[in-house]
């Protein structure tokens, strides 16, 4: 499907000829984000400024056709994916930082990539704390769409906690900022309710941040332990202590001998289990923190502890840790990333109820994961070559995520819905909750040209097999 | 003349029986004044109509709280104090403390956005509230969030009715992560004859590597810190800043500071001395600088409060009156200059509540 003769000659006039794509090989690159499922755009449309996405959206708004923006295109829950066909609004040009030292603030357009905002924060002392693990290509416009999170929200917050106001395009083309500088607006908090609405109610096109300092001093330690019930108990244990420290990562044996075998961090492959925890701040501190770490893991089995004693060995220890995923490739060519979210005393029984659904599906699994934040992620390992398999490991993720809602859980603590998990929505929200959603959707999308197809179940697209095992939604029953 | 026999009191005992006086209320067209504990009732422009206050006094309970995962669930309805003292069993607390204290309820704090000194360290409830149960004017009950730390699924409706003055719908319930009380909690103060002493040591305390978890100053020149963390670290600070210990007790007395008129100012921290120095010298206030809010005790006439708020409004702040006479707020408006998405929040307000049945003409919309 092409779009209109009459809106390809509109974009083309906003933006320029070369911004806007539309033959058929081209469109191909622009097919998928990191998720599992694609659709082709109509067009490709490359806006450089706020004017341009302006126009672009009024066009569309006009012929009603479809817009997604689209960062980097490494969201996880198909969010940056046309379903629906239409527009691909993608934002790579606009890349502007502008930092406010006094302020400690900085204004940054959404195509500037998380990492380069915390290399170019890094020569005035000062950090963007949100660090999904994709930071190295993945953008603030993506990340305050999807409210990406990361190792260190543990401590600092997600993306909402720190996004300070936003400039947005709505679905009439019309611009606003919402909120800013100051620490309190007039009326309703419409930028705290766009955080994360995955580019169904507008287009980001500024985002003020709050950055801060960087602390002085950062300690990092490994600890093994010999079964994953063991270290989620020290997890627990660890933040019963009254600390709350800046990571609390996991990885389960698995992981841990992928990634030992590729990256040689010393991490001990015999054990069940292995946590990597962070401390920073003034040195007084993160001394006293860490040994009082150390004597909590101690008294819950930890073993081999190994605190990095130079920059290049803390590297090292995270780099298996943000490496992991790709090291697991040593087992299978593929794999599909899940995203759930249980109180953190849930974790041993969410982690057992994965293990058991692997091993019944014959799937390997590793998990590594926000332990602290009890955000855990399975990777469901596989080779796409084999037939009927993605069949598998869908249905295999399903009871998964059918396990974290049943422990009293989210569906994702940082991948967002999207397509990949809109089906499942009724699963914890009431009919009355979606619809007080939806409001807020008709309120800002009318025609709903906005990213649709996300978020809310589509009864036409994606039968799920476990639908049927509760009539109530999670929510709903509980309060 | 007419008397008038003042709103009728309804005090639901659940969130369904106040989902239905809701419901019963805007099936009749009648105005409902949401009260919690009633310490911020002077709080916005006084309603065009108000035929009953629907009180949730009686939804008290505390729901759930997990200790091991640092989240409860709670009615709204219970005290701010009530529910520390639950949480205090445990170690743990809320990181609030409002002004105008004792005596605020949950829901009122989430309805007003009404926050305190330890906003610095910790943010506002915007930053910890996981999960919200909402009562609509037509009877629904609409749930949002969820009892987990970290949580994408579906919009977060719980900014949507943070600070929404009760205008969309009554909250009957949340859920909060809460913190474990810091392993130490240092109180420090000093006084300074000159105030622009009292502001460069304020600058000097928010610089430190540690940073202050509060940090008020007064317009008499006094400074109040609070420095939580690690012992050997806020030791080493306490050391460091020279300023002489302070029992915990004057937080207490702080967070009772409230004023028969009184005012908030919220604008950019780098802005909040210029703002402040514009008042008359003899004005009585007390500010977060780290944060950028202050508020302040009015004893100007209404012309006095149009020029602060003048000020404030060209930092790209803003200036709400947090209690006055009535008759003095519809003088000088309780909100100031609406933003200019008033017409989309217009179209929400008119989503959730197309009769007008929620405080009406008390807020922005």
């Amino acid at each position: 499907m092409a779009l209109a003769e009459g809106a390809a000659v509109e974009l083309r006039r906003i933006v320029g000829r070369e911004s806007v794509i539309d033959s058929a090989n081209d469109l191909r690159i622009f097919e998928r984000d990191a998720s599992i499922e694609g659709a082709l755009p109509d067009a490709v449309v490359l806006p450089s400024t706020t004017q341009h996405v302006s126009d672009v959206i009024k066009v569309a708004a006009r012929h009603k056709i479809p817009v997604v923006p689209r960062g980097a295109g490494t969201g996880l829950s198909g969010g940056a994916v046309t379903i629906r066909g239409g527009i691909a609004l993608q934002v790579s040009r606009m890349r502007g930082i502008e930092i406010d030292t006094v302020a400690q603030t900085a204004l940054v357009e959404p195509g500037v990539v998380n990492k380069e905002l915390t290399l170019v924060a890094a020569r005035h002392g000062l950090f963007y704390a949100p660090d999904p693990s994709s930071q190295n290509a993945c953008t603030i416009g993506g990340n305050a769409a999807e409210n990406s999170g990361g190792p260190h929200c543990l401590y600092y917050g997600v993306t909402t906690n720190h996004v300070l106001g936003m400039e947005v395009v709505f679905a009439d083309g019309s611009v606003h900022w919402v909120s800013g500088d100051s620490p309190e607006r007039i009326g309703l908090d419409l930028c705290g309710v766009l955080v994360g609405s995955e580019g169904t109610l507008c287009a980001i096109t500024k985002i003020k941040v709050r950055l801060l300092r960087i602390p002085p001093t950062v300690a990092t330690l490994l600890a093994a332990f010999p079964t994953i019930e063991a270290a989620s108990h020290a997890v627990s244990a660890v933040i019963a202590r009254g600390i709350v420290p800046a990571a609390l990562e996991m990885m389960d044996q698995v992981t841990v001998g992928a990634v030992e075998a590729h990256y040689h961090a010393g991490y001990p492959t015999d054990a069940g289990a292995v946590l990597l925890v962070e401390v920073d701040g003034i040195a007084e501190s993160t001394r006293e923190l860490i040994a009082a770490i150390r004597d909590v893991l101690a008294k819950n089995e930890g073993y081999a502890m190994r605190e990095a004693e130079t920059p290049a060995e803390r590297d090292l220890l995270w780099a298996g840790r943000k490496g992991a995923i790709g090291a697991l490739g040593r087992i299978k060519p593929n794999y599909y990333l899940h995203d759930g979210v249980v109180p953190r005393s849930r974790l041993p029984q969410v982690l057992s109820a994965v293990g058991e659904i692997g091993e019944h599906y014959g799937l390997p699994v590793a998990n590594v994961f926000h332990a602290g934040d009890g955000n855990l992620h399975p990777n469901i390992l596989f080779d796409l070559r084999e037939s009927g398999i993605m069949h598998q490991v869908e249905d295999a993720g399903e009871e998964m995520l059918r396990a974290v809602v049943e422990l009293g859980g989210a569906l994702s603590g940082e991948h967002g819905i999207g397509l990949e998990k809109s089906a499942y929505m009724p699963w914890v929200f009431s009919p009355d909750d979606l619809d007080s959603m939806h409001r807020v959707k008709d309120v800002l999308d009318e025609d709903g040209i906005l990213n649709p197809g996300k978020i809310f179940p589509d009864p036409s697209r994606k039968s799920i097999r476990l639908a049927g095992r509760t009539g109530v939604a999670i929510e709903a029953k509980w309060w | 003349m007419v008397v008038s026999a003042g709103p009728r009191v309804e005090q639901p005992a659940s969130a369904e029986e106040l989902a239905s006086r809701l419901l019963e209320a805007a099936a009749s067209h009648a105005a409902v004044l949401p009260v919690g504990g009633g310490r911020a009732r002077a709080m916005g422009d006084p309603a065009t109509r108000c035929d009953i206050e629907l009180h949730t006094s009686r939804l008290d309970r505390v729901l759930e709280h997990s200790q091991a995962d640092m989240v409860v669930s709670v009615e709204a309805g219970i005290t701010l104090e009530a529910l520390q003292e639950e949480l205090g069993k445990a170690g743990q607390f809320l990181p609030l403390d409002p002004f105008n204290s004792p005596g605020h309820t949950i829901g009122g704090l989430l309805a007003t956005g009404w926050t305190g000194p330890l906003r610095l360290r910790y943010g506002s409830p915007r930053d910890f509230l996981i999960g919200i149960r909402v009562a609509l004017p037509d009877g629904k009950l609409a749930s949002a969030g969820g009892r987990v730390v970290k949580n994408v699924s579906g919009y977060d409706l719980m900014k949507l009715h943070y600070g929404a003055l009760g205008t969309l719908g009554v909250i009957v319930a949340a859920s909060f992560k809460v913190f474990p009380r810091p392993l130490r909690d240092v109180t420090l103060e000093t006084t300074f004859e000159s105030r622009d002493e009292a502001w460069s040591a304020a600058a000097r305390a928010l610089a430190m590597p540690l940073g202050p978890s509060a940090l008020e100053l007064f317009s008499d020149g006094r400074l109040l810190a609070r420095f939580t963390g690690s012992p050997d670290a806020v030791e080493r600070t306490s050391t460091d800043l020279g300023w002489k210990p302070g029992p915990a007790s004057v937080w207490v007395e702080h967070s009772r500071r409230a004023s028969e008129r009184w005012a908030r100012f919220a604008v950019p921290p780098q802005d909040l001395r210029r703002v402040l120095d514009s008042l008359p010298g003899d004005a009585q206030w007390w500010a977060s600088p780290g944060v950028g809010v202050a508020h302040w005790s009015i004893e100007t006439d209404a012309d006095g409060v149009r020029a602060a708020r003048a000020v404030a409004e060209a930092a790209r702040g803003t200036l709400v009156l947090m209690a006055a006479p009535a008759d003095f707020v519809r003088e000088v408006g309780a909100w100031g200059t609406p933003p200019a998405t008033l017409d989309i929040m217009r179209r929400l307000k008119r989503a959730f509540d197309p009769d007008a049945t929620l405080n009406p003409g008390r807020f922005v919309v």
